[in-house]
């Protein structure tokens, strides 16, 4: 058979695509095989297969709190980055430009930083300040904020820009509007998306993040990442439940990030969310 | 409707100066068009009425009233941006009603004012569209309902028909002078457009570096640039630099004219294409065709004439029709009649 040379560099990007993904979903494939499996010993594929794995995950009142706690975290960790941010990037756009160099560093520095040298950071500076929030989850929180905090400050700051928020508040202005109302009724239905995509990869951050919940509050406040550790190293050690707990954590991660990226499809384009808006062609 | 006054504004940025001791009075129910270059402070200006920008000096009174230090939401004021500037989740008709939501005017009222204004820019059939559903010219139109949605004592619009292609700037244009003499509103436009200017203004002023060159109506600021910077950027003119004899300048026959009263040893005369005269009887001075120009109904000639040891080049608009024997390379007499010149000192 003599191959159509035209046809050449399409299957070539065909067979790296294709081998791109059975990269990417191998591994998420094995866990989730393990996740079902009765035994996995010398073979390619598991002896047998069960659904009792996930049952006796859901049942696991240890599991659930766990979860819950977890949920709470990234939740309380969410809404204070929406409460903290979206007010001092809308300050920055509106009032003082001139701080914008200072918030852009700020949001370099958790990706400089490893999240170890973060954490004793901020447990040197609390000891030494405000020693009573030590091993707290409100301190948990704020520091799952401040290093999720580029992620929601890149996401808020390209949708205020998309919107051009400095000229609707202009216009709001002129229009009669209070700054509440401009705020409320004209700047947030326009970055909508925006905070949704933040507030996604912040939830995503919180959920995931291991060594701050490490090393700031340990087991007193146990979550799925230090959860997963314990069934990894611990003498129940618990290896189908871990793929279970590990193909759930990947789920929520993915929906978030899909979602995300669903929102922020068609580049330069205004989205909102607001019922019965509409997006800008 | 209100007045506008404007008293020694002044606004720097930095080391720029944007206004400089700037004063203007409008009368109620006036169309003034501030006109001007890039960076010649009209919209500094705009702005300083509006209270988007605060004036480091001077005054700004709506209708005898100080409103400097009142904030934009308080000032009796409408205005149009360049771009729209529409609020894209909100339909037409939401946006008209924006500013009598954000001044609390009851429902029904608020309802009433909308279909009002709504046949006033001929969107009735759009009201319940979105921004992006709509072309520009009538998102433009939204934008004019808007503005005067709360029944605002002035009307400002910066540039707002610079975002529209030719056609629908014209007819846009047109709308906006019909709607602002049937409301009777103090309007202020700013524009870099000479012939949106001429054609929409009671008056035009001409703005120079942060200063008001000269207010007039647009036939007097046509036809009497009384600076040479008016004369110089209103218009289609020829500018000709000539040496000043005994109180006189000449040009050949071309021109002739005494300028009483002019201390310069060099003068700048101006003169429109349109009042360059061809001679029929063989007077005037002759000058040849270098390149001619079809422009539909005129055609442009540019001439070349020699007189004083001097070499003028001029151009000239002719009828089509008058000009269709004419070719490059022909001599034609020519002469500029002096109530048509105008004249400035060359050092000035």
């Amino acid at each position: 058979m003599v191959l159509d040379r035209r046809r050449l560099p399409s299957l070539g990007r065909g067979l790296l695509l294709a081998g791109l993904v059975i990269y990417l979903l191998l591994p998420i494939a094995a866990v989730l095989l393990y996740a079902f499996s009765t035994r996995w010993t010398s073979h390619l594929l598991p002896d047998g297969y069960t659904a009792s794995h996930w049952l006796q995950a859901l049942a696991d009142p240890r599991l659930v709190a766990v979860m819950l706690r977890t949920l709470g975290l990234a939740l309380l960790v969410t809404l204070l980055d929406i409460l903290l941010i979206v007010p001092a990037i809308y300050w920055q756009w509106i009032y003082n430009p001139r701080i914008r160099p200072h918030l852009e560093l700020t949001a370099a520095i958790p990706f400089v930083l490893p999240y170890v040298v973060i954490a004793f950071g901020i447990l040197s500076l609390s000891g030494q300040f405000l020693p009573a929030v030590q091993g707290t989850v409100g301190l948990l929180a704020l520091s799952h904020g401040v290093v999720a905090f580029p992620f929601f400050y890149w996401a808020v700051d390209n949708a205020m820009a998309a919107a051009d928020v400095a000229l609707l508040n202009e216009v709001a202005k002129t229009c009669g509007a209070s700054p509440w109302r401009s705020l409320v009724q004209v700047i947030l239905p326009n970055i909508s998306v925006g905070i949704a995509t933040g507030s996604m990869l912040v939830f995503a951050v919180s959920f995931n993040e291991f060594a701050l919940v490490q090393i700031l509050v340990g087991a007193r406040y146990e979550t799925v990442s230090l959860y997963s550790l314990d069934l990894l190293t611990g003498t129940n050690a618990d290896f189908n439940k871990l793929a279970v707990i590990t193909m759930f954590t990947f789920v929520v991660v993915f929906t978030l990030s899909a979602l995300s990226v669903y929102l922020n499809r068609g580049q330069g384009q205004t989205r909102r969310l607001m019922i019965g808006s509409r997006s800008k062609a | 409707m209100g007045s506008v006054s404007l008293r020694h504004i002044t606004k720097h940025y930095g080391s720029v100066c944007a206004l400089d001791q700037l004063c203007l009075d409008i009368p109620a129910g006036e169309l003034v068009v501030l006109l001007g270059s890039s960076g010649c402070g009209k919209t500094t200006l705009l702005r300083s009425v509006a209270g988007l920008e605060r004036p480091d000096q001077g005054q700004v009174l709506i209708d005898g009233q100080d409103v400097t230090a009142l904030a934009t939401r308080h000032r009796p004021i409408g205005m149009v941006f360049q771009s729209y500037a529409l609020f894209p989740h909100m339909t037409v008709r939401q946006n008209i009603a924006f500013p009598l939501r954000a001044r609390q005017r009851p429902a029904h009222r608020r309802a009433s004012r909308v279909e009002e204004l709504l046949e006033l820019v001929h969107l009735g059939p759009q009201a319940d569209r979105f921004p992006n559903q709509l072309s520009g010219g009538q998102q433009q139109r939204a934008s004019l309902a808007r503005a005067l949605a709360a029944s605002p004592q002035v009307l400002l619009l910066d540039e707002p028909l610079s975002a529209l292609d030719a056609l629908v700037r014209q007819q846009l244009r047109e709308e906006i002078r019909r709607i602002q003499k049937t409301l009777q509103i103090t309007t202020l436009f700013v524009t870099h457009d000479q012939a949106e200017a001429m054609a929409i203004a009671d008056r035009v002023a001409v703005m120079r570096q942060g200063r008001i060159e000269q207010i007039a109506t647009p036939l007097e600021l046509y036809e009497t640039p009384s600076t040479r910077f008016s004369a110089s950027f209103v218009g289609n003119r020829n500018a000709l630099e000539l040496p000043l004899q005994d109180g006189r300048i000449r040009f050949g026959q071309v021109l002739d004219m005494a300028v009483p009263g002019l201390a310069s040893r060099r003068a700048i005369v101006f003169f429109r294409p349109e009042d360059v005269e061809f001679s029929q009887n063989g007077v005037g001075h002759p000058a040849k065709i270098e390149s001619k120009i079809f422009q539909g109904a005129h055609t442009r000639l540019h001439l070349v004439a020699e007189a004083e040891g001097l070499m003028g080049r001029f151009y000239a608009d002719l009828p089509s029709r008058q000009a269709h024997s004419l070719e490059p390379g022909n001599t034609v007499k020519v002469s500029i009649h002096p109530s048509r010149a105008r004249v400035f000192p060359a050092d000035g």
